[in-house]
């Protein structure tokens, strides 16, 4: 069953076309460092539509079209991302920018989402230690009254289930 | 008829009213027959509200210009598809569509629970009736889909041409029906909170609902993800938009839930943590509305604006306020004698499940409302667009892949080394074995690596999981392979549905990472007979030809696609003219493989030099997104088929209910998960 299970896993990926995607991979991974899509995604288009740079595609934008083509200059001109980003930023100010910077109040943005998980992460920690610690503890002499009621009532309960089947 | 419309309204208006009061004091002063007349009236309600609903496409349908509505989203040129789909094409529309749903929810939570007592009904049907009133409030007084205008024009404004698009016609009822429908489980939350019933009733009773909306808002999601792809022509369906972050949130928070639920059913646990987590879906749903409409954060799918944002958001504040306070004066009653015996266990591994969910839903909410805490701390707009989400989401995505491979197989309670190893060995090694092949076929992206490793870690949990069920009825019942897997999922559909909605959700995974990280792009200008190459097709340029219709004008390019020199046949993308908009829109080209997706814009063309732009993109894998969606979609049916077995332990737990027990005794079903 498990060589069937096996089977079928590969037979699913082979299905998935994933070896074709592979090879699309194997170009795209070849490519020049920075292209001028991965430059434009860290710009917000100023002509109103919300998407980045590199995703808005009205074929005549006022904003998209020409920062691409200085985008493609600049690294022709041999600028990396970040300071062709920095230069855009100086232009128009933060708000080009598609993602908040990582330092001064911005880093607030990055940080909350992180700072949340810990927090919820510590509190499941001790939620369990304290569940954990509740199993191990021996039972007092009151919690075993209320075992013994508990039980006594599902008795009673199962009691009443059996007589109805009966009768 | 105009007054028709506007008489209902205000009729469902005073019926809603009627029912918050009647199931209120008929169920305080225990009053069998009040509650009851309640019940008639939230039928009568729903009835007037599917009036108002069909008085309003009447309106459409006949091209009543006399009505503002119509006239300001319809024309006498737009297809009869599209004056049928312009119902939610606008403000009044789109809520009266919404309160409709409602309304219908409503009714049919009335006409199932009709005998169910005094106990949770009445308060649940007077809760829905409320969240019936806001809305009612809204299309009565401030944005009515009635209104006149006069004199009325000769001519409608037309829709908007992006909303002409026939994924418009599912992609916003399977959201609102998503997003509208849990409200069913909320609002039996708050009964079971107001009542004092906080065993796991109100939970078995809205398992399906939840279930139900879960289906929707996955179904929603999706159809507006292909709505972006195929409509607004950039060759992506995800674009970390406020809108689409407003629809995602409650999908997650629904998602945390139904798993959260599971332990309760069987545990006795987490009590306040899923009582949270459906008043914190809800609210989201009225946050999405908010976002929506109200124009305080700027969106491309924000086509009805308007100035129902402080209304919306004094509503969401009012929910917010009032359910925790709610939550808080029960939290001592909701206290359960939890136990844990391990840390690695399948209840750990479905807590840190929730994190996660929870987690990245968090860091959605910060996202999107961060620009608006920007400007007011600093005085400065910024924009916190797919960058930020991709880099927080993407850690959190591949623990919660791990966290879908691991829930199923662990042991409850405890997991024995031998347990691991039993359970994990076969997936462990052939994740690294698809993670290490598809690094010597040369992917070099760490993320892409740890994706296909865990979809296959995944997958082979699943397929385990299968085997072993299918393996026992074999040796206990005898059975042939065919007969044995289909009794199985049929005798454990909620759990084997659970399971291929994992498989859905991988394949959707996959999808994704391939396309978000291989996409290539392709621009250029041809003049005709000239080609371009892209991947290993071949995409020859022949000429335009352009057709005209009283509603729009269109241009369309053809391209001879071939493959490895075998041709493929005529790809034909469009640029299209609405007239009476005056607005020009794209009609992609498409042909969609498993293997990928050529898409082809047609970008423009050049009167003077005859030149023809295209965008040409090939995407990989994308295909997987919607066919996982489809698996997503086939699971959870399977999970919501009715079961004889949750019938029963529904009727006992009524009758435990009665004799005084708790729901601790309750007869969960072997690790089901959904």
């Amino acid at each position: 069953m498990k060589r069937l299970a096996l089977f079928a896993i590969f037979a699913i990926l082979a299905a998935a076309g994933l070896p074709r995607g592979l090879a699309l991979a194997r170009t795209v991974s070849s490519a020049p460092k920075v292209s001028v899509n991965e430059v434009a995604e860290g710009l917000t288009c100023q002509c109103g539509c919300g998407l980045t740079v590199a995703n808005c595609n009205m074929p005549t934008c006022s904003f998209s079209v020409p920062v691409r083509e200085q985008i493609e200059k600049m690294i022709n001109a041999g600028l990396s991302r970040h300071q062709i980003l920095g230069l855009f930023r100086a232009k128009y100010g933060e708000k080009i920018l598609s993602a908040p910077e990582a330092h001064g109040f911005n880093a607030l943005a990055w940080v909350m989402p992180f700072a949340m998980l810990f927090i919820g992460a510590a509190g499941i920690l001790i939620a369990l230690a304290r569940w954990r610690g509740k199993q191990l503890r021996p039972a007092s002499a009151p919690e075993e009254e209320e075992t013994v009621q508990h039980y006594d009532r599902r008795l009673r309960y199962r009691l009443k289930r059996e007589i109805e089947r009966l009768g | 008829m105009v007054f028709i419309g506007s008489f209902a309204l205000a009729l469902a208006l005073v019926l809603a009213l009627y029912v918050v009061g009647a199931s209120l004091v008929g169920a305080r002063r225990r009053l069998p027959a009040l509650v009851d007349s309640a019940n008639h009236a939230l039928w009568a309600m729903a009835g007037m509200v599917g009036a108002a609903a069909g008085v309003l496409l009447t309106g459409l349908l006949t091209s009543d210009f006399s009505i503002k509505y119509v006239a300001e989203h319809s024309s006498t040129t737009l297809p009869t598809f599209y004056k049928v789909t312009a119902l939610w094409g606008g403000q009044g529309g789109s809520l009266l569509l919404w309160t409709f749903l409602l309304a219908v929810f409503a009714a049919v939570v009335a006409w199932q629970n009709r005998h169910t007592g005094l106990e949770l009904t009445p308060y649940a049907l007077m809760t829905l009736a409320l969240v019936a009133t806001f809305f009612l409030v809204m299309l009565n007084f401030i944005t009515p889909p009635f209104a006149r205008v006069f004199p009325h024009p000769a001519e409608g404004g037309d829709l908007n041409p992006l909303l002409q698009n026939y994924w418009m016609a599912i992609h916003p009822p399977s959201l609102y029906t998503g997003y509208v429908s849990t409200t069913v489980p909320f609002a039996f939350a708050v009964a079971a909170l107001i009542s004092g019933r906080l065993d796991d009733a109100w939970i078995r009773r809205t398992r399906r609902w939840a279930l139900f909306s879960w289906f929707f808002l996955s179904l929603g999601n999706l159809f507006g993800a292909r709505w972006a792809y195929e409509v607004l022509g950039w060759g992506g369906y995800w674009a970390w938009d406020p809108v689409e972050n407003a629809a995602f949130m409650p999908w997650l928070m629904m998602t945390a839930y139904l798993h959260s639920v599971m332990i309760q059913e069987r545990k006795d646990m987490l009590k306040v943590w899923n009582l949270a987590l459906i008043g914190l879906a809800f609210a989201l749903t009225l946050f999405g509305t908010f976002i929506t409409r109200s124009g305080v954060i700027s969106s491309v799918h924000s086509f009805t604006q308007s100035g129902l944002g402080p209304y919306f958001s004094g509503f969401l504040g009012l929910v917010v306020v009032s359910y925790s306070g709610l939550l808080l004066y029960r939290v001592g009653r909701l206290r359960s004698a939890a136990e844990l015996e391990s840390f690695v266990s399948r209840e750990a591994a479905f807590l840190f499940n929730n994190l996660v969910l929870v987690g990245i839903a968090f860091a959605i909410f910060w996202g999107t409302i961060f620009p608006i805490i920007s400007e007011a701390v600093r005085g400065v707009k910024i924009t916190v667009g797919p960058p930020f989400f991709n880099r927080v989401n993407a850690p959190l995505a591949l623990a919660l892949l791990f966290l879908m491979g691991v829930g199923p197989l662990i042991a409850w309670r405890r997991a024995t080394i031998r347990n691991l190893a039993l359970n994990f060995s076969l997936p462990a090694a052939l994740g690294a074995a698809v993670g290490g092949g598809a690094a010597l076929l040369g992917v070099t992206q760490w993320y892409v690596l740890a994706t296909l490793s865990l979809a296959a870690f995944v997958l082979a949990t699943v397929m385990l999981e299968f085997s072993r069920g299918v393996n026992a009825r074999r040796r206990t019942v005898n059975e042939a392979l065919p007969r044995a897997l289909s009794n199985l999922v049929a005798k454990n559909n909620r759990r084997y549905g659970g399971y291929i909605v994992h498989v859905g959700v991988v394949m959707a995974f996959v999808g994704i990472v391939a396309s978000s990280f291989f996409k290539v792009e392709v621009k250029r200008s041809l003049g005709p007979n000239q080609s371009l190459d892209i991947g290993d097709y071949q995409l020859k340029y022949l000429g335009v030809s352009a057709d005209e219709t009283f509603h729009l004008e269109r241009v369309n390019a053809r391209l001879e696609l071939s493959r490895a020199g075998r041709p493929l046949g005529m790809l034909e993308p469009g640029r299209l003219f609405y007239k009476l908009q005056q607005q020009p829109a794209t009609q992609i080209a498409l042909r969609s493989t498993p293997g990928a997706d050529l898409y082809v814009v047609f970008a423009g063309l050049d009167p003077k030099t005859g030149l023809a732009t295209f965008q040409v993109f090939l995407t990989p894998l994308v295909f997987w997104l919607w066919a996982g969606g489809v698996v997503m979609a086939l699971g959870t049916v399977i999970a919501m088929w009715p079961d004889v077995r949750e019938r029963e332990a529904i009727a006992r737990a009524w009758e435990r209910q009665a004799m005084g027990l708790g729901a601790g005794e309750s007869a969960g079903f072997e690790g089901e998960p959904f």
